[in-house]
């Protein structure tokens, strides 16, 4: 039925409703940037998951210096997270 | 026949980017580029490569552009009517691009793409240093960001509420107390 009814738009019919006036700008609600905190916190977190991927298969053949070398890579991104975490930039509010 | 039924979406994808009228489609169309892409990587045998491009660039690449795209409201149409203006220079650009890929594919002097059996332990132990740099970039990445937005400018502090206390807010006491109480002007 769906296919069946024939929509036929007209430029009356696409324009935004706004009380018989003709609309003012675009609409456009208020942005949270706690949004794009998030996901900006995502993306660096799963590049270094993605970084961490190939060290997870392979670190018992790897030895201890490698061990170290990777603690130091999340070490410093813990860094990064910590200063978000005072920053208070991982509210929801 | 799978080569063509990946390839041919990439491309009319990448070329739909930057003829889309609407910009969110612009976004969405790397999307499929992106896909069909880590398709072509399963073609070649690179199991990794090709889970890891999902994971990278749609789900976080992609999503930067989109956030980029929806926080400033960026008007394409704008961009498209001065196409013609900056044709001598983007074409230039362009040509120097498409020979560069011709280049790469034509010599031999590029290395092959690590997989995880190829790079493990060359990876923690040879190019231990281009292990840590990314690290460095991200947490510089990070912080900058974040200064970025919650940096305090003349107006005052970010907008913030709090979600407890907007809750608590009792009915009873703000509003009824305007009403029941005697004026005393």
């Amino acid at each position: 039925m769906v296919v069946l009814a024939s929509i036929r738009n007209g430029l009356e019919k696409l324009s935004s409703y706004e009380l018989s006036i003709e609309p003012m700008s675009g609409s456009c609600l208020q942005f949270r940037i706690s949004y794009y905190m998030f996901a900006l916190v995502f993306v660096v977190f799963d590049v270094e998951t993605v970084f961490l991927y190939p060290w997870a298969m392979s670190f018992n053949v790897l030895g201890v210096p490698i061990f170290i070398k990777a603690f130091i890579f999340v070490s410093i991104l813990i860094v990064g997270s910590v200063y978000a975490w005072k920053k208070r930039g991982l509210e929801w509010s | 026949m799978i080569l063509s039924v990946l390839s041919s979406p990439a491309l009319v994808s990448g070329l739909m980017v930057a003829r889309a009228k609407n910009p969110v489609h612009s976004v969405l169309f790397p999307i499929l580029v992106f896909r069909d892409t880590s398709g072509l990587l399963l073609l070649l045998g690179l199991d990794f490569s090709a889970m890891i491009f999902p994971v990278v660039h749609i789900g976080a690449i992609a999503v930067s552009f989109l956030f980029v795209v929806m926080m400033f409201h960026i008007q394409i149409a704008e961009i498209h009517e001065e196409v013609l203006r900056y044709l001598p220079v983007s074409g230039i650009i362009g040509l120097i691009f498409w020979w560069e890929m011709f280049f790469i594919l034509d010599n031999e002097t590029i290395p092959l793409l690590p997989t995880q059996r190829n790079t493990t332990s060359l990876r923690y132990t040879v190019y231990a240093v281009k292990f840590l740099v990314p690290s460095l970039i991200l947490l510089v990445a990070m912080i900058g960001a974040i200064i970025l937005t919650m940096h305090r400018t003349t107006h005052g502090a970010v907008k913030r509420q709090d979600v407890f206390r907007r809750n608590a807010i009792s009915f009873r006491r703000t509003i009824m107390r305007r009403t029941t109480d005697p004026i005393t002007r």
